[in-house]
């Protein structure tokens, strides 16, 4: 985790939930690109959020787009938040004893017809999922955005709210983290649309 | 070859800025539950048109078990294209995939063929937008306006005397529904006898936008395009 | 000490790397070539595990000449890319991984832009306006982070690159020696000469 860096972080709100994520791409140390998002649309109301080691991070991106492709496909229909995130964990289950190194972080809105409810969800880095009510993060600065997050997210934040919250949220827990940080990048998804903004921060 | 010769008839146009497929149903029915297909996320009754990828639609003549599974097979190989390199598979790449398959049937004895015609509308960056056809043989071959299944032949030579090169995709889609009002068998045309679909750039993302035409869309269309029973018969009269 | 650069300039990318062959503390080669044309538009650097580089270099030279055969037209830069990454990203946990970075140049005929991308071992790639390999990227990143312009003439790219350089044979406990620097753009890949060095006082 620690060779890479990078940080995700997911938030509920009102009819609405967010998700962020740092741009650099290090190699220790030293930082190689400040432009790697490491969140991935799934769906129109899916994005997945993919902290850890960089070549597994784009490795399950590509098999998740592969699944999911095939599973819309064959079903004539997109895959809901909570079906997703079962797929996320069997995928990191299938390799138990030689994991892929990423805590993924998942945010969603289940399909309009049952209401546009919030989903959010984590895992570690082998599958085990777990669903909280709030928000959840995963990174190399998780153990800080645990502090910003708890003091700063209040429940039934509107998308402009939840915007500022998830994004001070991150910002300042990545100031102060060495391996996370270079800007960020910060989708809400509403039941209409994804607004997505990218953010600048300290950019050292 | 036999089967192919007495499917419903698929056509395909190419445009500039376009590709259009059309397809005649055959099996149609009163008791025949279609329920499920009109709510289906990609549209179609999905009897004649597929979406392969993205970026390909195809349309299909010929035995529908070996269709599906044909169409299984090339959704998969455009997924394990886009997982090895990160792009949608070239058209003219995919039809290659399928060819090399049903080819492989001609060849080794005890199994037989795929009795089944396709043909892909799709679009890649190397040549832009592409029709092809390929056949039960695995010979395939690039068109600009082309037609298999029942009736192909007076379909083909009226597309001869029609087509003319820089069409647009909406002139290649009046140009579809005026050959196929005149070739199918019913005299009728409606959602209940015709697939429809299109395959364009997303103006805004310059993306491939494949659009399977949902029944209710057709009928519009067909309305739009002046094709209902009473003007046809007015057409044959004169 | 191995190292590597690349840069993306208007409409080219420029790749240089090292000639050194050395073994331990020897120095066994200066003239060894670590780049390699992959196609008209495509070049590439590469550095790593002796043997494991030239093995790899090649099975993915061959690979992409096949892709080129067969379809008739030049694997795009960004599939070529990916192609090599998942071919890293398998190797890394099979019994005998390849240890070999790159850095891969391209110019993508379909939509004229250039494209360079930084792979390293493990499988990780970014796409990068530029990048280095090796000890030599710890002062070139912070040069290249200094005077890079994307929209620099090909002669200026090669001043920058130049600077790189001589950054880092100025810097390094250990000589350098030549670079090899082969340049992609629209007219496809050919090797060009650096520019003399400039003192830098």
């Amino acid at each position: 985790m620690e060779l890479n860096g990078g940080s995700v972080v997911a938030m509920v709100g009102k009819n609405c939930v967010a998700i962020a994520s740092d741009l650099r791409l290090g190699n220790q140390a030293l930082t190689i690109a400040t432009n790697f998002e490491k969140t991935f649309p799934i769906t129109d109301r899916i994005i997945i959020g993919l902290p850890g080691l960089a070549t597994d991070v784009i490795t399950l991106k590509e098999r998740f787009r592969y699944r999911v492709n095939m599973y819309t496909i064959k079903e004539g229909r997109e895959i809901e938040p909570e079906t997703f995130a079962h797929l996320v964990s069997s995928t990191l289950y299938e390799r138990r004893f030689g994991p892929f190194f990423v805590e993924p972080v998942i945010a969603g809105l289940t399909k309009p017809s049952e209401g546009s409810v919030p989903f959010i969800a984590g895992t570690d880095l082998i599958g085990c999922l777990t669903l909280p009510k709030d928000f959840v993060v995963s990174g190399t600065a998780s153990d800080k955005l645990f502090g910003m997050a708890e003091s700063l997210w209040e429940p039934d934040l509107g998308p402009e709210e939840l915007f500022e919250t998830i994004s001070q949220t991150l910002m300042n827990a990545v100031d102060r983290d060495a391996f996370s940080g270079w800007g960020a990048v910060v989708h809400v998804i509403t039941p209409d649309k994804v607004i997505t903004r990218t953010l600048k921060g300290r950019m050292d | 070859m036999e089967a192919i010769s007495h499917a419903g008839t698929v056509m395909g146009v190419l445009a500039k800025d376009g590709v259009v497929l059309a397809a005649e149903k055959k099996v149609t029915g009163k008791l025949l539950d279609l329920s499920i297909a009109k709510e289906g996320g990609y549209g179609g009754s999905g009897e004649k048109i597929f979406l392969l990828n993205n970026n390909v639609v195809a349309g299909v003549a010929g035995l529908t078990a070996d269709a599906n599974s044909l169409i299984n097979y090339a959704r998969q190989a455009a997924q394990r294209h886009l997982f090895s390199f990160n792009e949608d598979i070239p058209v003219e790449q995919l039809a290659q995939r399928l060819c090399d398959l049903k080819q492989g049937y001609t060849q080794y004895g005890g199994l037989r063929p795929f009795g089944v015609s396709l043909l892909y509308a799709g679009y890649d960056p190397h040549y832009q937008f592409q029709l092809y056809h390929s056949d039960p043989s695995g010979n395939y071959s690039g068109w600009k306006a082309t037609c298999i299944g029942a009736n192909n032949g007076t379909a083909q030579s009226l597309l001869k005397q029609e087509y003319k090169d820089g069409l647009s995709t909406e002139e290649a889609i009046a140009l579809t529904i005026k050959i196929m009002s005149k070739t199918m068998d019913s005299t009728t045309l409606s959602s209940e006898k015709l697939e429809f679909s299109t395959l364009t750039l997303d103006p805004t993302t310059k993306q491939p936008l494949a659009k399977i035409y949902k029944p209710a869309e057709i009928d519009a269309l067909l309305a739009k395009h002046g094709i209902e029973k009473k003007e046809d018969d007015v057409a044959m009269a004169s | 000490m191995e190292c590597s650069f690349a840069l993306v300039g208007k409409g080219y990318v420029l790749v240089a790397a090292d000639t050194t062959a050395a073994r331990s503390i020897v120095k066994m080669k200066s003239d060894e070539d670590k780049t390699k044309v992959l196609s008209p538009h495509l070049v590439m650097t590469y550095s790593g595990e002796p043997g494991d580089t030239v093995q790899f270099a090649e099975y993915i030279e061959r690979n992409i000449r096949l892709q080129h055969m067969r379809n008739n037209h030049e694997l795009r830069p960004q599939s070529s890319a990916a192609w090599i990454r998942r071919t890293l990203a398998d190797s890394l946990r099979s019994r005998h991984p390849y240890s070999v970075n790159l850095l891969l140049g391209g110019y993508d005929e379909a939509t004229s832009t250039p494209h360079l991308y930084w792979i390293d071992y493990l499988g990780t790639i970014a796409s990068v306006p530029y990048a280095a390999h090796g000890y030599g990227s710890y002062f070139a990143l912070s040069t290249l982070d200094r005077y890079h312009n994307p929209a620099a003439s090909l002669e200026e790219g090669l001043r920058t690159l130049r600077r790189c350089i001589d950054e880092v044979a100025n810097r390094m406990a250990i000589g350098v020696g030549k670079f090899k620097v082969r340049v992609v753009d629209k007219d496809g890949a050919r090797e060009v000469e650096l520019p003399p060095s400039v003192s830098v006082a």
